[in-house]
């Protein structure tokens, strides 16, 4: 077990090694300068060249790299070039709540939309509602989130005038200003994940309803809700945490336009505006970040499944 | 050109400025700022009433005056400090006015006299003198890091402080620019910043900045807003009349536009081009916007072929329809430019310059004319490089190809991401790109630093030594009429050489609910609140 542990725990050092190698490198490959960004276009060659040496980009890309990684890895994540501000407080302290915050909302609007949709549609099989489900869940596949962000907009914050346009409040200061203004960001980034889910659920569903223990529970006169949630739904656990985990770093792009859309100051808009301003360390940071979570939580995922599947668990 | 006779010309050109009602107010503020001061805060506070919400859609870089490369700062910016001038608008004509100073002399065509107002403080106690302000002037000119607006105040020798509120500023050479220079707007050069502060949070001051302004700053959350409260001790009387105003720092125009709709926020310190007619069709909502002090143009690079052949680049200049420019790419609403000095110049720009004979314009029969004596007359391959980036991303070049095709030039459009455009633009590596300068009031910081032999911002490189010196001379000519025929001159050639190929001189838009009252519109791109009040 701890042998395992370890193990995973050096897969992961080695996967955020090369992360942030290819992260910093592709960003340093592309085209562009952040001194150039930063001044505008008022600016003198002397100006140019004390900013280039006053940042260190004048040193070479691996001292660059070296110097970066020995800070990060203390808890030293720099100073953004242009901002001036702490990297860690701006993006771990600042960033990092609210897009953990709208990833939260739309996992949970996803399965608790998204699970008995799929459940009805699987009961229901090849009925109108069934069908109707389906559609659903296509457009909600197909549909792009960004334009499905500003009709919400549009219709329920301006028209009806019912959900906040924009902006953050933190669920753990304002619990109820919180939710009230993720319910629109948090719909419309969940609707891929809806759809996904619906049909996930009522395939597997479907197969497990043919199980010969579903019989088994039908035949000892359990009731048809039983059978269902209890027996039905709890097979098809493992399937769907699985793939929620892997799907997670479409939740986690998804975010990036989702937060443009409603202006919330998560990760997405700040790794937004560092790579169209050439932030390397800023870019470092919310790269590390989402590439550390997207790795915990398919460990975790991993983890989980002895207790979704007591025949996983270690005989002792 | 006589001592007296300069002093004289100076003296009417800053008119409004000197004349007894500016001293008159400026010393009446002077004794409501000690009377606040010494008598109770509170009473004074209750002046104050109203939280602003208002979006900035652009990036803001740093609040720090001297260091910024952004319009959208600087609107910020002047809401916190203040400048030696401000920029004044009648409606007609812009003029340059005492903010900081109080009077402002000439004791030859090189030195200038400043007297301040008294008893100004900045936003943490400290006194506004003097000596505050030949520290602020220094970090501009001399500072490390190095300003990027140094250049701005090269000219300038020395700093003479004579008592605690008078001091002279020493030039090498008269300096016509200076108005433009020294006001805390788009000169940014003479915004004057706290010495205490400056000391106490050094590089960092771009996030605590602290000025003399009639808004404090508060608190910056990054990607999120920027929050400033009422100076309660501001020297203009009974200003601010706002208690609070927050700048929401939003990607989305769209996403502004719909909180302003939906009545979460007051207004946008900007406004798309493209979003106008929404506003326009929204009863709740006022639009501010003139043509301002930019033009937009079609740069090419005279430095490598097919660009360095001037027949090829007049038959460029004189193939763009700009009618239909101004009404495809820029929504109807911009205005042909013909040469490069705008409208908001009000010495220099001449209203009837379309009948002028002046500059360039569209003729195709002339075009034809220049790409017959053009050197190449196969059909010529040239690289158009455009990106998502200024107040209509693509759409100039998207207009512009088909024209070009007319004279057989076949541009090939290349979308790349913003950041590389800028490098590439600045390395010179591009055949054709769109570009714009903007907010400029003064023809010098219009022409001369983006089109001299030798200039950091002549990315087409375009070279003219005549041009250089009339120019140059024009910097150290005073008087109006004789600086624009320099300048007419000078625009003549880059015009006649077709340096670029001018398009449109463009509307920026603000907008505000009909809530917010008293907004004075400049045609700098200016938010100024401090006349704001929300009913």
């Amino acid at each position: 077990m701890w042998g395992q542990a370890l193990g995973k725990i050096a897969q992961t050092l080695v996967v955020l090694f090369v992360v942030s190698v290819a992260s910093f490198g592709l960003l340093k490959l592309a085209p562009g300068d952040p001194i150039q960004i930063m001044l505008g276009s008022e600016y003198s060659q002397e100006a140019y060249e004390s900013l280039t040496a006053e940042l260190g980009l004048d040193q070479p890309f691996l001292a660059q790299y070296a110097d970066w990684a020995v800070r990060f890895v203390q808890g030293d994540w720099g100073t953004s070039y242009v901002a001036r501000t702490d990297i860690f407080t701006y993006a771990f302290k600042e960033a990092l709540p609210v897009t953990l915050t709208l990833a939260s909302f739309s996992l949970a609007f996803a399965i608790l939309i998204g699970v008995p949709l799929g459940v009805l549609s699987a009961v229901k099989k090849d009925t109108a509602f069934d069908a109707g489900a389906a559609v659903l869940a296509l457009t909600g596949t197909a549909f792009p989130s960004f334009l499905l962000g500003i009709l919400l907009i549009w219709f329920f914050a301006v028209k009806m005038q019912l959900f906040p346009v924009m902006g953050y409040v933190s669920p753990w200061q304002d619990f109820w200003g919180g939710i009230y203004h993720m319910i629109l960001p948090g719909l419309t980034l969940s609707t891929y994940f809806i759809a996904m889910i619906t049909r996930l659920t009522r395939a597997t569903l479907i197969e497990v309803m043919e199980q010969p223990y579903i019989a088994a529970a039908r035949a000892r006169g359990e009731p048809s809700w039983r059978v269902i949630w209890v027996h039905g739904v709890r097979n098809i656990a493992m399937p769907l945490v699985t793939i929620l985990g892997l799907q997670l770093g479409v939740l986690l792009q998804g975010t990036v336009l989702t937060e443009t859309v409603f202006n919330l100051p998560g990760i997405g808009q700040m790794l937004t505006s560092a790579v169209l301003g050439r932030e390397y360390m800023v870019v470092q940071a919310g790269v590390m970040m989402t590439a550390t979570l997207f790795i915990g939580v398919n460990l975790l995922v991993d983890l989980s499944y002895p207790f979704l599947d007591p025949r996983l668990r270690a005989r002792k | 050109m006589t001592k007296v006779d300069h002093k004289k010309v100076l003296a009417e050109r800053l008119s409004a400025r000197f004349g007894r009602r500016a001293v008159l107010k400026g010393m009446g503020a002077g004794l409501l700022t000690a009377a606040a001061s010494t008598g109770a805060p509170g009473i004074a506070r209750a002046q104050q009433s109203g939280h602003l919400k208002i979006a900035s859609i652009k990036v803001i870089d740093t609040l720090d005056p001297h260091f910024t490369g952004f319009l959208s700062a600087i609107q910020i910016i002047n809401n916190i400090h203040n400048g030696l001038l401000k920029i004044a608008y009648d409606g007609t004509n812009v003029s340059f006015e005492p903010d900081l100073a109080e009077t402002w002399d000439l004791e030859d065509d090189k030195t200038h006299v400043f007297k301040l107002r008294e008893g100004v403080m900045f936003h943490d106690g400290t006194p506004c003198n003097a000596e505050a302000v030949k520290f602020s002037l220094l970090r501009v000119k001399e500072g490390e890091p190095k300003s990027p607006h140094a250049w701005k105040l090269a000219l300038l020798d020395e700093i003479e402080i004579i008592d605690d509120l008078t001091f002279k500023l020493h030039f090498s050479q008269p300096y016509a620019f200076l108005p433009v220079a020294l006001n805390g707007s788009t000169g940014r050069a003479g915004t004057i910043v706290s010495p205490a502060a400056v000391q106490k949070y050094g590089a960092d001051y771009g996030r605590n900045p602290v000025g003399t302004g009639p808004f404090k700053f508060v608190s910056w959350r990054e990607n999120d807003a920027i929050e400033l409260e009422a100076n309660t001790e501001y020297f203009e009387e009974g200003l601010p009349k706002l208690e609070r105003v927050t700048f929401v720092l939003m990607n989305e125009a769209s996403t502004a536009l719909a909180a302003l709709m939906a009545g979460q926020i007051d207004g946008m310190t900007d406004c798309p081009m493209q979003l106008v007619d929404q506003v326009d069709a929204f009863p709740n909502a006022t639009l501010y916007g003139e043509i301002e002090g930019n033009y937009t143009f079609v740069g090419m690079n005279c430095a490598r072929a097919p660009f360095d052949d001037i027949n090829l680049r007049r038959a460029v200049a004189w193939a763009l329809d700009r009618e239909t420019l101004v009404k495809q790419a820029y929504f109807g609403r911009a205005q042909q430019a013909y040469t490069p000095i705008s409208p908001p110049m009000t010495d220099f720009f001449d209203p009837n310059i379309a009948t002028s004979g002046r500059g360039q314009w569209f003729d195709l029969e002339k075009a034809k004319e220049f790409r017959a004596k053009a050197a190449n007359q196969g059909e010529v391959e040239v690289t158009y490089m455009m990106a998502e980036r200024g107040p209509v991303g693509t759409r100039v070049a998207q207009t512009v190809a088909p024209m070009l095709a007319q004279i057989g030039i076949k541009a090939n459009l290349e979308l790349i991401e913003p950041a590389a455009w800028v490098k590439r633009r600045n390395e010179g590596d591009f055949d054709l790109y769109d570009f714009e300068w903007v907010a400029d009031l003064d023809p010098d910081e219009t022409l001369y630093p983006e089109f001299r032999s030798d200039g950091a911002w002549n990315f087409g490189k375009w070279i003219n030594t005549e041009f250089d010196e009339l120019c140059a001379q024009a910097q150290v000519v005073l008087e109006p009429e004789a600086r624009k025929e320099l300048y007419y001159k000078a625009e003549d050639l880059l015009m006649d050489e077709a340096g670029i190929a001018v398009m449109a001189h463009m509307p920026i838009y603000k907008v505000f609910s009909n809530k917010v009252q008293g907004f004075e519109y400049i045609p700098a791109d200016l938010v100024n609140l401090h006349t704001v009040s929300l009913a």
